[in-house]
């Protein structure tokens, strides 16, 4: 009853008050923009599907295929090369890869972020650091990878020390930031009692930023295993990556796909529910 | 009595047009009570850093116990820096860690890099700084993080920090200017405790006059990077206090009367 009342009453008040439309969105210069950028890439892609050059293939016919062999790969996965012993022992070939290259990384990267860390060096140390692996992380895993595939053969060491080198570049980032989160007047306090720069490190910067590196390091590892199963195919590093890369290009096994699919596929689960019960930890103590 | 703190002539200029101080003189006796008050921008905590040389003075001299610390190697800069011991405003503790390893952060000086990297102190100092806490009524707190204290605790284990230097001298830089009326109280009750009982000399910047008024041994009154008064709060008087803020002093929010009456 009461609730009506107030409904009706607001009704009342409202209505004497909306003379005409009132608009939530008013055109400017930016709505606009990209607006007109929706408008022109929708009229793009209609233009390109009636460009393409189909060389008589019926879309039906194609399209059910496509799901005739999505269905094939994972309805019907069998493993037919190898055991399964044989695919969850190579599943952990290429978590070891993910976890040395992201151990290798996080290392360097701890003593370099440091340097990276304006509020540790000065400006110009930092900035050389900070350029130089920004320019790292700009060229893809794969490519590093390959450079230095000219130097030690397409394998697995070629594989660590690419994914080794990326892993650094993208960590150092991830850390300085975190460092330079500190409050200068810790740093401050410290200095003042008299400590010096590697206390300083160890006993403030570290522990307050622990965190965080633990958080950035578990997401650098998430990456780095997608990587390795790239690389086990693309650089010969082993690993469940190269069984796939048989599986697809040598034995034509689409059901094998499935099942190695479903094989890392399990891990990544396995991977994302650690992190989260990391991170649930890390804010209780954290 | 001699003085162990000596400022003479001490000026710091940042940039080319910024002065933020100008010949600064005083100095201070072993064991004295000294405020500093001036308004915001006065150059108050700027001296407070170049005593101890967390800012370098541009000219003059600053003798520290009989050592002019202008002129200091970077060893022996530490060295001071360990007899000097610092409170801030924002307390400056590390939050993550327990307020018992915040307070053995004062005895880094004094150790090598590898045992203050790996945090590893003796029993005697673990023990000594159980005694601190002890007497600053944080017994109950030793094992908490730094974070889930209130802020008149964290300014005691500010305070902690810096007593386990067995400092010769404390510098404050504004510590109460963040806390509520009684918390402030008991910081400032433990300072003067400290400083007749320890026979420790405090140098304490100050936004409130009264609390400054009624605490120090002496009061340095500075203004624009100048210091435009010097002596004894017992013989402040109206004129002063407008010197030191300005001319907007004429009614500000305290009666110098009343805490000479008092």
């Amino acid at each position: 009853m009461e609730a009506n009342e107030q409904l009706t009453t607001a009704k009342q008040l409202l209505d004497p008050h909306l003379p005409k439309k009132i608009r939530i969105k008013t055109l400017t210069k930016s709505t606009v923009i990209s607006r007109s950028t929706l408008i022109i890439l929708a009229l793009l892609s209609v233009y390109a599907f009636f460009s393409f050059d189909y060389k008589q293939l019926d879309i039906g016919e194609v399209v059910l295929s496509t799901f005739a062999n999505l269905k094939a790969m994972f309805l019907e996965p069998h493993l037919k090369h190898f055991s399964f012993t044989h695919a969850l022992y190579q599943v952990f070939v290429t978590l070891g890869l993910a976890f040395l290259t992201t151990l290798f990384g996080a290392v360097i990267a701890v003593f370099l972020g440091l340097l990276a860390a304006e509020n540790l060096t000065n400006k110009r140390v930092s900035s050389v650091v900070k350029g130089s692996v920004a320019f790292i992380r700009a060229v893809p895993t794969v490519l590093w990878v390959l450079i230095f595939a000219v130097a030690a053969g397409l394998g697995s060491v070629a594989a660590v020390i690419g994914m080794t080198f990326h892993s650094v570049s993208y960590l150092v980032k991830a850390y300085s930031e975190s460092f330079e989160e500190l409050d200068k007047g810790v740093i401050e306090a410290l200095q003042a009692s008299g400590a010096n720069w590697w206390q300083i490190i160890f006993q403030a910067v570290i522990p307050s930023s622990l965190t965080y590196m633990i958080s950035w390091t578990f997401l650098r590892f998430e990456i780095n295993f997608a990587v390795a199963i790239a690389m086990g195919a693309a650089a010969g590093a082993g690993g469940i990556g190269f069984d796939m890369f048989m599986a697809s290009s040598f034995y034509l096994d689409i059901r094998e796909i499935g099942a190695i699919t479903y094989f890392i596929l399990a891990i990544a689960i396995l991977l994302e529910l650690v992190a989260i019960r990391l991170k649930k930890k890390l804010k209780v103590n954290g | 009595m001699t003085a162990l703190l000596e400022v003479n002539h001490v000026s710091k200029q940042f940039g080319s047009d910024m002065k933020a101080l100008s010949d600064v003189n005083f100095s201070v006796q072993e064991g004295e009570f000294v405020s500093i008050i001036g308004p915001s921008g006065a150059g108050k905590s700027t001296l407070l850093r170049c005593i101890n040389r967390m800012i370098g003075a541009s000219s003059g001299e600053i003798i520290f116990d009989n050592m002019n610390v202008m002129n200091l190697k970077k060893k022996d800069l530490k060295l001071i820096r360990t007899k000097i011991g610092m409170i801030f405003q924002h307390y400056n503790l590390v939050n993550r860690l327990s307020v018992i390893e915040n307070t053995l952060h004062g005895n880094l000086g004094k150790k090598s890099t590898l045992a203050g990297v790996l945090g590893l102190y003796s029993q005697e100092e673990k023990e000594q700084a159980v005694n601190i806490l002890h007497v600053l009524g944080l017994e109950e707190h030793i094992y908490k993080r730094a974070d889930q204290l209130s802020g008149g605790q964290k300014q005691r284990v500010g305070i902690a920090r810096a007593l386990i230097q067995n400092p010769r001298m404390l510098l404050c830089d504004e510590p109460i200017a963040s806390l509520d009326p009684n918390s402030a109280k008991i910081i400032m009750d433990h300072l003067r405790n400290i400083s007749r009982t320890m026979g420790i000399t405090v140098l304490i910047n100050l936004h409130q006059v009264d609390v400054a008024l009624k605490y120090s041994d002496k009061i340095i009154g500075i203004n624009h990077g100048q210091v435009v008064y010097n002596g004894s709060p017992k013989n402040i008087t109206k004129e002063d206090i407008q010197r030191i803020y300005g001319s907007e002093a004429e009614d500000l929010i305290f009666d110098v009367g009343g805490i000479h009456a008092s």
